[in-house]
């Protein structure tokens, strides 16, 4: 009797639920920080697998650190202000015109142009860790998933784009462009994969994955677009004010800046 | 940044629990919250949590901005099961032509989850609540986390307050000479702030670095002394853990 009465209840305002789960669906899921997975949301099991994944990769960023340390004392110093960078940036709201929403940018495509990947990764995890920690955007529980999308996948596509476009002569603003929005969209690919399968229960994976997608879409597609524009902003803020820091990190050679 | 440490209490009982003890009851808490298959055991948790937060007098404001972003993210969740997940039909609905059917199981599921993420983030808040950053890095090298990783942490930490005010100036200043007054000058602006952060970044790495350098830095940071155990305490934690084991059993 008085599960008919819920029932009964539920359907009263089923087409207000179904409004709200629309509008939540297109037009807020990104205003939440849904670039970061949030803590719970993924079962013990798939949380236990996507740190197993993040691992080799977290260990690899800390041997690459090591090395580098040993001979440039300032290098542990420079990760740790470039993680506080990430920090801040992926902490920046930015408004989202086609949605009406304010979202924030990944900032590790630009970290993966700078440092490389697998110090990219360690710094993404330091940022992560500190915001699962104080601020609960993403979790310690999925810090391993949130290491792998934006992370792994942020970085590698940021810097294997940025490489590839300079090695074929393309020029600053445009890599950086490029570099900045795959390094996104490759982020919001591999949370969309993580969220499908850690929720998906006993229902199929591929249809909720797209699901997934296409309600990310209003938001992640002009986002890509903000923060390529932004690490194109930033790439060739660097290339005319401080071009010796590019060298540095052996994003140019000596001889591109003498030119 | 005001949301960080600040609110940690010095008096409060959980605060006086050696940070290595608490880190491992709150991981050995979140692994049970993660693989429960109920509601009792996330529900007891985060009454658990919101009742020490009041008595360690966080405020409300506080506790709000930090649970908002999750209890959103739960209720995206439970509605998105409720209409695209589960068998037996609840109700149904005819938008546009489009025939839309909520499920029971659906509801059921997404409420599993729902519930699992704000136990969840019950845990971890009362875990950053309760713990000052510096003991929770010397917790963090007593189980072994890698030297590197938490050097790298303690840097971050302590120049994320830095750059946030060095970004509120730079944001200030490009804001009064209209620098966001439309979408392709906020873009070009807001790409100057993230690179003008870059730079000073890597200025700030150099100084300090030769700070450092000249108070005797060789490339290793010395961290917090470890104090030995209380058995009380291990006791007392043991003893919850034993409880909550019994009712993630049941």
């Amino acid at each position: 009797m008085e599960n008919q009465d819920i029932k009964t209840k539920i359907q009263k305002y089923r087409f207000f639920l179904f409004l709200l789960t629309v509008y939540c669906l297109l037009f807020t899921v990104q205003d939440a920080h849904a670039m970061h997975i949030s803590e719970g949301i993924l079962p013990f099991n798939w949380a236990a697998f996507w740190f197993l994944v993040a691992l080799p990769f977290v260990a690899f960023g800390l041997y690459r650190l090591r090395k580098l340390s040993a001979v440039d004392l300032s290098f542990k110093p420079l990760v740790g202000l470039m993680a506080a960078v990430v920090f801040v940036i992926s902490c920046m709201p930015i408004p989202v015109p086609t949605a009406g929403t304010c979202s924030h940018p990944c900032g590790t495509g630009i970290s993966g142009i700078l440092l490389g990947p697998l110090i990219s990764i360690l710094i993404t995890a330091v940022a992560l860790f500190i915001q699962a920690l104080f601020l609960a955007h993403g979790g310690l529980s999925t810090w391993g998933a949130d290491i792998v999308s934006m992370g792994v996948a942020g970085s590698f596509a940021g810097f294997l784009t940025f490489r590839a476009l300079r090695r074929v002569k393309i020029n600053m603003a445009i890599a950086g462009f490029m570099a900045g929005l795959f390094a996104d969209w490759a982020t919001y690919l591999t949370t969309s994969v993580e969220l499908a399968s850690g929720i998906r229960g006993d229902s199929p994976f591929l249809p909720l994955f797209w699901k997934i997608v296409i309600a990310f879409i209003p938001t992640q597609l002009p986002l890509g677009i903000i923060e390529g524009a932004m690490t194109a902003g930033m790439v060739v803020l660097l290339y005319k004010k401080r071009p010796d820091l590019l060298v540095k990190m052996r994003v140019l050679k000596p001889e591109e800046v003498a030119i | 940044m005001e949301l960080f440490s600040e609110y940690y209490k010095k008096d409060h009982v959980l605060s006086r629990i050696d940070a290595r003890v608490k880190l491992l009851v709150a991981l050995v808490l979140l692994s049970l919250v993660l693989s429960y298959k109920g509601f009792a055991l996330p529900v007891l948790v985060t009454l658990l949590c919101l009742f020490l937060c009041i008595r360690m007098r966080i405020p409300l404001r506080v506790f709000v901005m930090r649970f908002s972003e999750p209890l959103f993210i739960a209720v995206v969740v439970v509605l998105l099961k409720l209409f695209f997940s589960g068998e037996d039909a609840l109700f149904s609905t005819n938008i546009m032509g489009l025939k839309v059917v909520a499920h029971t199981d659906g509801l059921m599921e997404g409420l599993l989850i729902g519930g699992r993420i704000i136990g969840a983030v019950s845990v971890v808040a009362m875990l950053g609540f309760a713990t000052p950053f510096t003991e929770f890095m010397a917790g963090l090298s007593w189980f072994r986390v890698p030297k590197g990783f938490i050097e790298i942490l303690m840097f971050a930490y302590r120049y994320i307050f830095v750059l946030f005010e060095d970004a509120q100036v730079i944001y200030q200043s490009q804001k009064n000479r209209l620098g966001y007054s439309n979408v392709r000058r906020g873009l070009s602006s807001f790409g100057t702030l993230a690179g003008s952060l870059t730079i000073r970044a890597f200025d700030h790495s150099q100084s300090t670095t030769v700070a450092m350098v000249q108070r005797g830095y060789d490339g290793g940071m010395p961290m917090l002394r470890h104090k030995s155990f209380k058995s009380s305490e291990i006791f007392a934690s043991a003893l919850f853990l034993i409880v909550m084991g019994v009712i993630w059993r049941i």
